[in-house]
């Protein structure tokens, strides 16, 4: 699945570990977000969401898939 | 989806604690020269598994017991494959000790007890959570009041 987090992360100069820490996971987990091959529950979906200021629909396409 | 206040030394003191049994118990049986080596062994082993413990890597937050939801599956996994080899391993050992009749009953308790966990494992995790018996909406109720059925 397909998502923004990296480009939301990288617009407003946040690093993978501030985030992590934001969202209380490791810093490994952002990473397998980031390239797509972890999706993340839907708690954690709305959260990253929530942390960005944007919808979930906005962050995650589940219609694309990675590597597509 | 931290789970934990388990800190590093608590997987290392498991195995310390785990191995120094096998130890005596080697001593007890084959000589206490043969449970020496094994609690070297076993101190060596708590020694790694200490280090592992202070690495941020998925292996150390796993030995931490301090894991997010993606680290979670991960062990998941890892611990449902070692379980699905253990019980392959108990099978052939049956298998093997029946041909050459030999005590087989250690196998056969080890595979009876793991497939039976995996039974009360289906059970308590909602395997048999039932579905609703009817569905709240009809759909041909549905269809007629959206005008899609005369």
């Amino acid at each position: 699945m397909r998502n923004r987090v990296r480009e939301e992360r990288v617009q407003r100069g946040i690093s993978q570990a501030e985030i992590a820490a934001a969202l209380g996971v490791s810093r490994q987990t952002v990473i397998s977000i980031e390239s797509g091959r972890y999706s993340p529950s839907l708690p954690l979906a709305f959260r990253i969401a929530r942390l960005f200021d944007v919808s979930v629909e906005q962050m995650f396409d589940p219609e694309e898939e990675v590597g597509e | 989806m931290n789970t934990g206040k388990s800190s590093r030394f608590v997987a290392p003191l498991a195995v310390l604690i785990g191995g120094t049994i096998v130890s005596v118990a080697i001593g007890v049986g084959h000589g206490w020269s043969n449970g020496l080596i094994g609690e070297v062994a076993t101190i060596v082993i708590s020694f790694g598994y200490w280090l592992a413990t202070g690495s941020k890597s998925d292996l150390g937050a796993v030995y931490r017991n301090k894991v997010d939801e993606r680290q979670q599956i991960v062990y998941w996994r890892a611990s449902a494959l070692s379980v699905r080899v253990m019980l392959l391993a108990a099978f052939v050992i049956a298998v093997v000790t029946v041909a050459l009749k030999a005590n087989y009953w250690q196998a056969d308790l080890i595979g009876s007890l793991g497939g039976l966990t995996f039974i009360l494992g289906l059970a308590n995790y909602g395997a048999n959570d039932e579905q609703s018996e009817h569905d709240d909406v009809d759909p041909v109720q549905r269809d007629r009041s959206s005008g899609a059925v005369d």
